[in-house]
């Protein structure tokens, strides 16, 4: 075979030749797509599945419904119970007994620690029925308020991209 | 369908309950356990999870609509399950939620239930760097291989979103093994 610019006044590194095809594979191997696996490498303990539904099951016996009361609607709770209050002293009243109790006589400790420590089993629904949604303010579910520049923050820090924010034509 | 409404109906009625929740439980442990591993990461954690899923289906299920499908409502009580526990565990650690993945994906390098490779535990990580939706969004899609339609019902979110989303997450996934 005929030697190539043999005189062409071209010159190659010092062992060029000698170290091109490791210097290729590398670079085939670092622009390789990167695989990535398609399993997570997670497992579960022996049986796992298979006694699930059984310790649901003791868990469903063992446990009472619980419902966490609501912070936010306290204010209402004060207001249920002074209403309540105020119908048992009429019915004192009107029944002739002596001992007569006003919402005045409870100390604001015993009511928050009634509402902190009694489960109240107040559902959302019963709460709504008795809650004004028009009188409702984001104030009275979150303690700080949010002003445009939390809203910008938030943006910025936890959405990737506008399409993220999932607006559709009409939604504008 | 026509099981689901059998089911839905038998789960609500008080002589067929128990044996409704029976096979729905069985129906869908696996399906809502993974979903739950791939956001708690720890099988404790995961089963602790799973069951309060089952137990607030169980209990609720007089209140479901069938707005939805069933099996959508429940992974989107999973998935709520889910966060609200890493929320509830990140405030009892008095950690940020960042720090709480950090530690999570630290732990598991040492989890007996764990047999992941290095590229697998490197996934994790790399999982753990993308915001919440997109998280979901990839785990959703990528190890559960579900369709952008049932995503879509679960999470509420259209299908062009997910997409986004999806692509977004696979190439900072890809960039993160990358660069690691």
């Amino acid at each position: 075979m005929k030697k190539v610019n043999k005189n062409s006044g071209f010159k190659l590194p010092k062992n060029y030749l000698e170290n091109f095809n490791d210097s290729l594979l590398d670079k085939i191997s670092s622009q390789e797509e990167i695989k990535i696996p398609n399993k997570e490498g997670f497992t579960v303990p022996k049986d796992y599945f298979d006694t699930l539904h059984k310790n649901i099951s003791d868990k469903l016996e063992d446990t009472p419904t619980k419902v966490i009361p609501l912070k936010s609607y306290k204010k209402y709770y004060y207001s249920a119970i002074a209403a309540a209050a105020i119908i048992l002293l009429f019915v004192g009243i009107n029944l002739n007994k002596t001992t007569n109790y006003s919402i005045e006589d409870i100390a604001n400790s015993d009511i928050d620690a009634y509402i902190e420590y009694t489960d109240l089993n107040f559902s959302s629904y019963e709460i709504a029925e008795v809650v004004p949604v028009d009188n409702l303010d984001i104030t009275d579910i979150l303690d700080a308020g949010i002003n445009e520049e939390n809203i910008i923050d938030y943006l910025e820090d936890d959405l990737d991209s506008f399409n993220e924010l999932n607006l559709d034509s009409y939604d504008y | 369908m026509l099981e689901e409404q059998t089911l839905l109906e038998d789960l609500k009625q008080t002589e067929t309950q128990t044996r409704a929740f029976e096979t729905l439980v069985n129906t869908y442990k696996e399906r809502l356990y993974w979903h739950i591993r791939g956001i708690v990461l720890n099988h404790d954690d995961a089963d602790d999870v799973l069951q309060n899923t089952f137990i607030k289906v169980y209990r609720n299920i007089t209140n479901f609509k069938g707005e939805s499908k069933l099996y959508s409502w429940m992974y989107r009580i999973a998935t709520n399950e889910s966060l609200s526990f890493l929320k509830s565990k990140s405030k009892k650690m008095g950690v940020s939620n960042v720090e709480l993945q950090e530690t999570l994906l630290n732990n598991l390098e040492s989890d007996v239930y764990f047999e992941g490779n290095e590229i697998q535990l490197k996934l994790q990580k790399a999982i753990a760097t993308l915001p919440e939706k997109q998280k979901l969004v990839f785990n959703m899609k990528y190890f559960q291989e579900m369709k952008y339609e049932e995503i879509s019902e679960i999470l509420e979110t259209s299908v062009g979103a997910l997409k986004a989303s999806y692509h977004l997450a696979s190439k900072k996934i890809e960039t993160y093994i990358k660069e690691n």
